[in-house]
This record gives structure tokens, C-alpha cells and sequence, in this order.
């Protein structure tokens, strides 16, 4: 494979000639999807920078009873700001932006269908997160200090009307989360219209790769589950600021409908995280064990069925509330139903890896470390939908485990995957094999070290949220050794760190196919031209790289 | 060029293979599609609880003393006539902008906007009823606070929909619209039946249901 | 706008027409969030706010009235051309067949139907001969099975536990009527899946697993019941279910999935000219 020199701008080097104001002005003004994607990635991973560091405060200050590291009310905003980072401005904006980057270049298009209403969905998260973080400054506590949201990333009401949450913080929350919302509905709109009208010749829906599938899906769904959030705070917006009296439970409002419309949001939400997740990895493992991947329609199915049934489990989340045994029994059946789909990917990824020639290389011991972490939170969380045993463990660290194992072990696992694996694409240098391999079993190691125990501190009672505990209830050997699983933690993420700016400088280079893939992308040259493609290609079947590098057996003859 | 480099030699079975064929979806108006569907959620929540709030104050005045149909009657039957009829306008103007009749478009256009403003008007003085004689406001009671909110953000959306229409209006006198911008105002049209759509439910929600 | 738009068009070769890059969303993006902002801050903000997303809007506008703004970005030297990586690709079938999906023929469902209901009588005999033997009765081991679901039955003794139950019976034959035909279908769809000793995973292998999930879990699902089961009786059954529902089913005769039949033979279309059967001249 010929490398090619490029002169022209690449991500990480800068015309010499041209003034640093010009370098900014290209990526602000930019539509370009591809710079918007790298845009919202990094933005993503700054953002998972701070609230990793909100979380280790937290491991610190809980590793042994008594400890005096943050006071409570510190902590309170620690957890809510770590919660709510790393699901709005951490997991929203790197799924969106790697979709972003991937989505056009793997149906064979030149951009998303609005680049500029792309370029605003970014700004709009971008600023909106800004405005959350403002908040550590700017917004008037309870003494007149600044303070950051600290009622939970749900956010209850009625502990966020104003009788009770004094101040502006809860008011921060809103309308940062609000705004970056609106980005995200933004982005969605234009995927699905992307992929609906976007597609090069050839690419029938069924044979677009699973990626797009799934991120179309979760296009879908950010449609459908953000604006009820949206409508929830803005009416929490006019009990605070008009004196409304929708969650005010002295007015007749209602605590409940609150929790109802946030997780009518919030568990479709949970999948809108993981779908890309099962994106990522349905593209990696394939390649990585040489096999096509098994059962593409049934996959497709399960993809739909989970985007559905993902809009009928949110009671689950309050099975603790004190609802009707048939309502209970009705939304244990339905989460209970969506394992069902989930297990059919979870088979059919196996049945990929079953007889392949599998590489281990970076992006597949993620991947591999993705499906027995996602088993794991999987399986607990089929547990949690039993309602007895929801009662048991309900806000317990159980919970906290459990959801630490779908998103961390899950998403996290395989958004270093999907790293490892575009990042040659996106900057045209490759990632160095063994600092991955260090940083992979760094994180495992620490991952399961912190996660594995809170399971166990769970179901000894200890419950989430609180701040320190006493000593006498067993509770410190676990705490201590999820603390400790932190360190390798954060070397494993200075690894990442020192092997991304090492690769950006450094790296070998990469070519235009250096995994011998199948899609789209790695057609096109590394880093992409702005165009993407000199000439919109032609597919013929799901694997079009398969049928031009074996025209003797191409794949389109048996699909 | 070296465009020649970026695809392999096409092999003689490349050749032979299927191409699926292809339909051309427009782009404007499915995006328009996508945010009407997110826009119907976001009023479906607003609606949901407003349902969810029927029948649980605790203090009036109630939708049952100050929003009955049969109290009054013409007022609110009368604006949502105007603004239901407007859609009929809105099709026959952009009917004569695909036929490239830009006079008649501007006709149908402004009938769109007054029917719209009309609209607003109305709600506006049905408000100032409520607020000033029946002491209505959004802090008085559960009732108040749904139905200002769901009401209003219609109301908020007729308005967001009668300032684009004015823009295209004074493009048209300007001279800037074609035949060829059909797509585009199609689009915006799709809108404004969305708003009339919602009218609907939030008619039968708020004064038929709420009022039960 | 239309779907090509994004497309290149033939007539200029030198380059390729993109959308004009635009910092009006930006400043719009920033003048939604100041207003936002204003909110929490000072008046003056939200009017400086909104201020910003005018002008963001109206440079939108232009941008997009009456004609999108594009610029023309010359072509980059192109990819490679695409060549095999490696051309040993190792195949699971060698000839015509190598695209063939396994398994490439299977048991047609009514022998799990008749392997299942077969089975389920033969372990209902064994499990009542167990009890027999073990308690002198003929229906413990019904009053067992059906106390999966009827509740406190688990909690009878040895001698209620002997006793003839009408309801227990109804609800133990529908329990093993459905679990067996169920059990069987499975087997039906995954005996063939397995390469070699597929007797060995029938008769040992799943009646092993389940009596060890069984045996390990029941402590913690229904520790009352636990007493009262034998063991030994309750493996024998699950090996006599799992030997002669496989050996049933091993012993059918094998069906072509239609998958290397064309279109028009999976319609059920005969006239002359298309030869039926197409699966087997491979």
C-alpha cells in the first residue's frame, strides 16, 4: 500500500503561512462534518477528563469511613456533576460526533444533509456545556458562593423547586442541559435524514453497514425521548421562575409526574448511549476476526425491537416508588423483554468471533472487553428488573455497579475501541499497539477493581449518594479497593493521553486501509479530503472493500 | 487528475452486479418531518400533563367556570376556524407558486398570515379575559400553569410560524421568490399544518376533555 | 434543494462544490446560550444574547437565500487503488458450496414436535417409577413438578406429597406437555448445529447443565422445595429426556434449507423448464 505525502492541511498540522486567527476561524466557520466530529470527540474527551477527575474525588473522599476529603455539600455537587457530564457531555457528544465523522464517509456521501444546522448542533452542546461548568463560578449559593447543580443527575422534584433549591445552580442545569439538548435533536434530525437520502448507488437500507443501522436508530430515538425532557424542564423552568406549580407538591403538583416524564427520557436515553456502543463493536469485531458478521438482518431486527421496547421499561427506574403491583408487573415484563434482543446481538456477536482468525490488536481487546463487561451489567441489570429484588437493592451501589458496567465497561470500553480503530482514518497515523495494550489492561484491571466490589458493597446496603459512612458496617475493605481500582484508572488514561499526542506528532503512518476493512471509509484516503471521495462510489453488497479486493468472489452474488 | 486512482480497475463480475435502485427522498422535507416528530413529542409531554392535572386542584377557578364551550361559545370556535382555515390558504399558495403564478401566491400568502394574525389576536384577548375578569394566572392554580404553558407554547409556535411567513411575504414583494423555492415554502407549509394539527389536540384536550 | 446537490457534477472537473464555510451558526449557537444565560445573570445579557442570534440568523439566511453559498475545493492527490491484503482466504466449504450457510440441512420441525412429546412420556414413566420405588406412591413426583407453580404445595410432607391431587395432575401433565415439546423443537433446531457426538450433548451435556443450574440455584429460589427432591431420580429423568428425544431426532431424515434454491423454487412455481428440487445438483 502506497502512502501518500500530503502537503495539504491535515488535523494536527497548520499552514505555516497562515496566522493562528485563521487556523481557529477554519475549524469555528467550518460545516464541514468530518472537522465537527474531531470537534465534538475532543470536546468529549476533555469533558470525560473532568468528570473522571469529579469521580475520583469522590473514590477519595469514600475510601475508608470518616474520611474528610470534600465536605457533604461539595460532594452532592460532585456526583451530580459527574453524572450528568458524563452522560450529556461526555456520551452524547462523542457518539454524535463519531457518527458525525462516520456516518457520511460509510454511505458514500460528501456531508450530512444540513451542514450548517450540523455546525449549529455543535455549537449549541458546546456552549451549553459551557454554561453548566459556568456555574462552579456563577451561580449564587446558598451563602451567596458559588455553586455548582447539586440535586442529582435526575433531579427530583420537588427538591428542585425553589423552596428548596435555593439559588441558581438548579437553574444552571436546566438550561445548560436544555441547550446542549437542542444540539442534540438538531444532530439527530440531520442523521436520519442523511441516512434516508444520502446514500451512494447501490446502498439499499440492507446494505448499509451495521454502524449506520444503529446510529439510525439512535437518531430515531434522540427524536423522540429529548424533547420530553425538554418539555419536563421547561415546565420545572416556569415553577421556578413563574411561579407554576407542576412539580410543587404544596400547590396539588406532583413529584411523581416528574419522575415519570425524566425517565421517559432517561431510559431511552440509556440506550441512545449503548446503541452506538453495539455500533462500534458490530464493525470491529467483524474485521478483526476476518468473518462477515453473523446474522446482518436479524441484527437489523433486534436493533428495531430494542428501539421500541427502549420506549417502554422507563418505570423500572421507580419500582421503589410505591406503584400498582400490575404497573410493576407490567415494566418488569418489558425490561425483561428487551434482554431478549440484547442477547441475540450478544449470540451473534460470539457467533462472529466463533471460527474466525481473530487479531488481537488494540480496538479488539476492547471490543472483546466490551461484550463480558456489557454481559455482566447486562445480566445484573436483568436482575434489577425483578421487582423484589429491586426493592432489596434500589439506590443502593448495586445500581451503581450495575449501570458503571453497561456505560463504562460498555460504552467507555468501546468508545476506545471505535478510537483505536478511526483514529488511523481520521488523523492518518496510527495509534502505538502497545501503549493500547497497556492502557487496556490498565483500564480492565482498574475497571473491574472499582466496579466489581460496589456489587458486593451494594448488597450489604450501602447506599448511593452519601457523602461518608461509619465505620462499623463492613463496608470499608470494598470501598477501599473501588478506590484503589481508581489509580489504574487514571494510568491507564495517561497512557491514552501520552499515546494520542504521541501518535498525532509521531505516529506511523497509516495508509488508506490499514485494518484491511470492509466499508466505505477506508476507501478514501487518511486523513479523508474534504470531499471525502473524488468520485461518489458504487456499492454492490454490505462489504463493497470485499468485492474490490476479491472480484473473483464478491459478496453481492450471495446476499 | 488522479481521480482515476480511486477506484480499482472494475472487474468484468463488478460490472455484471445489481445496483439497487435508488428514490429520491427530498432532503428539506423529510428534515421537516423529523422535527415535527420531535416537535409532537415535546407537546405530547406538555398535553400528558396536562391531562395528568385534570380534576386535581384544590382551589379555582376551575376550566370548568371559565374555558366551557357552551360559557363562550363563539370566541374560541371562531379563532380556531381561522386558524384551521388558513391551511386551505397556505395549499392554494404554494399550488400557485409550483405554477410559477407569483401574484396569486402573494394573495393566498397574505390571506395566511392575516388568518394567523387573527388567531393571535384572539388568544390574546381570551387571555386578557382570563387574567383580568376570571383572576387567572399561571400561579394561581394547576390549572392555570397547564394550561398558560401548553396554550402559550402553541401560541409561541403560530407566532415563530407567522414571522417566517412574513419574511418569505417580503421576499415576494421584494421579487426574491421563484418557482424554483416551491420545495422550500412546501416545507414551511408543512410546518404551519403541524401548528394546526396541534391546534386540534390541544383544542379537544383543553376545552372539550378538560372541561368534561 | 435536491438529493444530488452534495454530488459532483460532470461539467466541472477541477474541483468539487461544497457548502461555503459560515460562522453564523456559531453565533447563533452563542446567542441562544447568552439568552439562555441572561436568565441566571443580568438582564442586559439575554438583550446582548439576543442581539447576537439576529445577526447569527440573518448571515444564516444569506447563506442559504436564494441559493446556498458553495465553494469549489480542488481535488487532493486520490487514494490508492484497492488490492487484496492477503489472497489465501480460508473457506469452510471448498467448490460451489463455499458460500453455503450452516448447517446446510436440518430436521424438520415435527421430529422435535414427536422427539419432544416421545421424550416427555418416557421421563414422566421414569420419574413415577422413581417414586414408586422411593415413596411407595405413584404420584409424587407430579405433586413435585406442579409445585413449581402451585403455591404451597413445596411445603407438603413426604406422606401429603403421596397423595393423589387432581389439580397437581392437571397442572404437572401441562407443565411436562409444554416443556417437552418445547425442549424438543430446541433440540430439533440445534442438534444439527453441533459438529460431532451430538448424542453426547443431547443425553449428557444439557440434562447435566440444567440439573447443575437447578441444583445450584434452588437453595435460593424455592429452598422448601429442595427437601423433597431426590437427585439421583430427578438426573436419571433429565438423561432419559435428553437420550431419547436425541436419539429421535438424530434418527430423522435430514431436509435442504432452501437457501441454494432460486427465487422462483421457493415460490412453489413448477412449469417445464424449472427443474425442481434445485438443491441437490450442486
Amino acid at each position: 500500500m502506497t502512502i501518500l505525502e500530503k502537503p495539504k492541511q491535515t488535523l494536527h498540522t497548520k499552514d505555516p503561512n497562515a496566522s493562528f486567527l485563521s487556523y481557529m476561524h477554519q475549524w469555528i466557520a467550518t460545516s464541514d462534518h468530518k472537522k465537527l466530529g474531531v470537534m465534538y470527540v475532543t470536546t468529549g474527551l476533555l469533558f470525560f477528563l473532568i468528570g473522571g477527575l469529579e469521580a475520583a474525588m469522590m473514590r477519595w473522599q469514600l475510601a475508608w469511613s470518616g474520611m474528610d476529603v470534600v465536605g457533604p455539600e461539595e460532594f452532592n455537587r460532585l456526583f451530580t456533576m459527574h453524572g450528568t457530564t458524563m452522560v450529556f457531555l461526555v456520551g452524547m457528544p462523542i457518539l454524535l460526533g463519531v457518527a458525525n465523522y462516520l456516518v457520511p464517509l460509510m454511505i458514500g456521501a460528501r456531508d450530512l444533509a444540513f451542514p450548517r444546522l450540523n455546525a449549529f448542533g455543535f455549537w449549541l452542546f458546546f456552549f451549553g456545556g459551557l454554561l453548566l461548568y459556568f456555574s462552579y463560578f456563577g451561580a449564587q449559593g446558598l451563602y451567596g458562593m458559588g455553586s455548582a447543580p447539586d440535586v442529582g443527575w435526575f433531579a427530583y422534584a420537588p427538591l428542585t423547586e425553589r423552596t428548596f433549591s435555593r439559588g441558581h445552580s438548579t437553574d444552571y442545569w436546566i438550561l445548560g442541559i436544555g441547550i446542549s439538548g437542542f444540539g442534540s435533536i438538531a444532530t439527530g434530525i440531520n442523521l436520519i435524514t442523511t441516512i434516508l437520502t444520502m446514500r451512494c448507488p447501490g446502498m439499499s437500507l440492507m446494505k448499509m453497514p451495521l454502524f449506520v443501522w444503529l446510529m439510525f436508530i439512535d437518531a430515531i430515538l434522540i427524536m423522540i425521548a429529548m424533547p420530553p425532557l425538554t418539555a419536563a424542564q421547561i415546565m420545572l423552568l416556569f415553577d421556578r421562575w413563574l411561579g407554576a406549580h407542576f412539580f410543587d407538591t404544596q400547590g396539588g403538583g406532583s413529584a411523581v409526574l416528574w419522575q415519570n416524564l425524566f425517565w421517559f427520557f432517561g431510559h431511552p436515553e440509556v440506550y441512545i448511549l449503548i446503541l452506538p456502543a453495539f455500533a462500534y463493536v458490530s464493525e470491529i469485531i467483524p474485521v478483526f476476526s476476518r468473518k462477515v458478521i453473523f446474522g446482518y438482518p436479524l441484527m437489523v431486527a433486534a436493533t428495531i425491537a430494542i428501539g421500541f421496547i427502549s420506549l417502554g421499561v422507563w418505570v423500572h427506574h421507580m419500582f421503589a416508588l410505591g406503584l400498582s403491583p400490575m404497573v410493576n408487573a407490567i415494566f418488569m415484563g418489558s425490561t425483561m423483554l428487551i434482554a431478549v434482543p440484547t442477547g441475540i446481538k450478544m449470540f451473534n456477536w460470539i457467533a462472529t468471533l466463533y471460527g474466525g482468525r481473530i487479531r488481537f490488536q488494540t480496538p479488539m481487546l476492547f471490543s472483546l472487553g466490551f461484550l463480558t463487561q456489557f454481559l455482566l451489567g447486562g445480566l445484573t441489570g436483568i436482575m434489577l428488573a425483578v421487582v423484589p429484588f429491586d426493592w432489596q437493592v434500589s439506590d443502593s451501589y448495586f445500581v451503581v455497579g450495575h449501570f458503571h458496567y453497561v456505560l463504562f465497561g460498555g460504552l467507555v470500553f468501546s468508545i476506545f475501541a471505535a478510537i483505536y480503530y478511526w483514529m488511523p482514518k481520521v488523523t492518518g497515523r496510527m495509534l502505538s499497539e502497545t501503549l493500547g495494550k497497556w492502557h487496556f489492561w490498565l483500564l480492565f484491571i482498574g475497571f473491574n477493581l472499582t466496579f466489581g466490589p460496589m456489587h458486593v458493597s451494594g448488597m450489604l446496603g450501602m447506599p448511593r449518594r452519601i457523602y461518608t459512612y461509619h465505620p462499623d458496617r463492613g463496608w470499608e475493605l470494598w470501598n477501599l479497593l473501588s478506590s484503589i481500582g481508581v489509580l489504574f484508572q487514571i494510568a491507564a488514561i495517561l497512557f491514552f493521553t501520552y499515546n494520542v499526542l504521541n501518535s498525532l506528532f509521531k505516529g506511523k503512518k497509516a495508509g488508506d486501509d490499514p485494518w484491511d476493512a470492509w466499508t466505505l471509509e477506508w476507501e478514501t484516503t487518511s486523513p479523508p479530503p474534504e470531499y471525502n471521495f473524488p468520485e461518489i462510489p458504487t456499492v454492490h453488497s454490505r462489504r463493497p472493500l470485499w468485492d474490490k479486493k476479491h472480484p473473483e468472489d464478491p459478496d453481492w452474488k450471495y446476499e | 487528475m488522479t481521480q482515476a486512482t480511486a477506484k480499482s480497475m472494475p472487474s468484468a463480475s463488478t460490472m455484471e452486479a445489481p445496483v439497487a435502485p435508488r428514490r429520491n427522498l427530498n432532503r428539506g422535507k423529510l428534515g421537516m418531518a423529523c422535527l415535527i416528530c420531535s416537535e409532537i413529542t415535546f407537546f405530547g409531554t406538555l398535553l400528558a400533563t396536562y391531562l395528568f392535572y385534570i380534576g386535581r386542584d384544590i382551589s379555582g377557578p376551575y376550566p370548568q367556570d371559565v374555558l366551557d364551550i357552551s360559557v363562550a361559545p363563539m370566541k374560541v370556535v371562531f379563532n380556531s376556524i381561522f386558524l384551521l382555515t388558513s391551511s386551505i390558504w397556505i395549499v392554494l399558495a404554494v399550488k400557485a407558486l409550483r405554477k410559477g403564478r407569483i401574484k396569486t401566491f402573494a394573495c393566498w400568502w397574505l390571506l395566511t398570515i392575516l388568518f394567523g394574525v387573527e388567531f393571535l389576536v384572539g388568544t390574546g384577548m381570551e387571555w386578557y379575559g382570563l387574567i383580568v375578569d376570571d383572576g387567572l394566572t399561571i400561579r394561581t392554580n394547576l390549572f392555570g400553569s397547564g394550561f398558560y404553558t401548553v396554550v402559550g407554547f402553541h401560541a409561541g409556535h403560530v407566532c415563530c410560524g407567522l414571522i417566517l411567513l412574513t419574511i418569505i411575504f417580503i421576499l415576494t414583494l421584494c421579487g426574491y421568490m421563484h418557482k424554483r423555492h416551491t420545495h422550500k415554502v412546501d416545507m414551511l407549509s408543512w410546518y404551519w399544518h403541524f401548528v394546526d394539527g396541534i391546534w386540534i389536540a390541544v383544542f379537544t384536550i383543553v376545552y372539550i376533555l378538560g372541561t368534561a | 434543494m435536491t438529493t444530488d446537490e452534495l454530488h459532483p457534477r460532470p461539467s466541472e472537473p477541477q474541483g468539487i462544490e461544497l457548502p461555503a464555510p459560515s460562522s453564523s451558526p456559531f453565533t447563533c449557537a452563542f446567542g441562544v446560550t447568552l439568552i439562555a444565560a441572561g436568565l441566571v445573570t443580568q438582564w442586559i445579557v439575554t438583550i446582548i444574547g439576543a442581539m447576537i442570534m439576529l445577526i447569527g440568523a440573518i448571515g444564516w439566511f444569506k447563506e442559504v437565500h436564494p441559493d446556498d453559498r458553495e465553494e469549489t475545493i480542488p481535488f487532493e492527490e486520490g487514494p490508492a487503488a484497492i488490492t487484496a491484503r492477503n489472497q489465501k482466504v480460508l473457506r469452510l466449504m471448498q467448490g460451489t458450496r463455499h458460500r453455503q450457510r450452516v448447517p446446510a440441512e436440518i430436521h424438520p420441525y415435527s421430529a422435535g414436535l414427536w422427539g419432544g412429546i416421545i421424550a416427555g412420556i418416557v421421563m414422566a414413566v421414569v420419574a413415577t417409577i422413581g417414586s414408586l420405588i422411593e415413596h411407595g406412591s405413584l404420584w409424587y413426583a407430579c405433586n413435585l413438578l406442579s409445585a413449581t407453580i402451585l403455591i404451597g404445595v413445596e411445603s407438603q410432607t413426604a406422606e401429603q406429597l403421596a397423595q393423589f391431587n387432581s389439580t397437581s395432575l392437571i397442572v404437572a401433565i401441562t407443565i411436562q406437555v409444554v416443556m417437552s415439546i418445547f425442549i424438543g423443537l430446541i433440540y430439533g433446531a440445534v442438534l444439527p448445529m453441533i459438529p460431532r457426538f451430538q448424542l453426547l450433548f443431547a443425553a449428557a451435556f444439557v440434562p447435566l447443565l440444567w440439573t447443575g443450574l437447578t441444583w445450584a440455584t434452588i437453595s435460593v429460589i424455592n429452598p422448601t422445595l429442595q427437601a423433597n427432591i431426590d437427585w439421583l431420580w430427578f438426573i436419571g429423568a433429565q438423561i432419559t429426556f435428553g437420550l431419547v428425544a436425541g436419539w429421535w431426532i438424530i434418527h430423522t431424515e435430514k431436509i435442504d434449507t432452501m437457501q441454494n434454491w432460486s427465487y422462483l423454487e421457493r415460490t412453489g412455481m413448477e412449469s417445464p423448464g424449472i427443474p425442481s428440487q434445485g438443491g441437490e445438483e450442486s
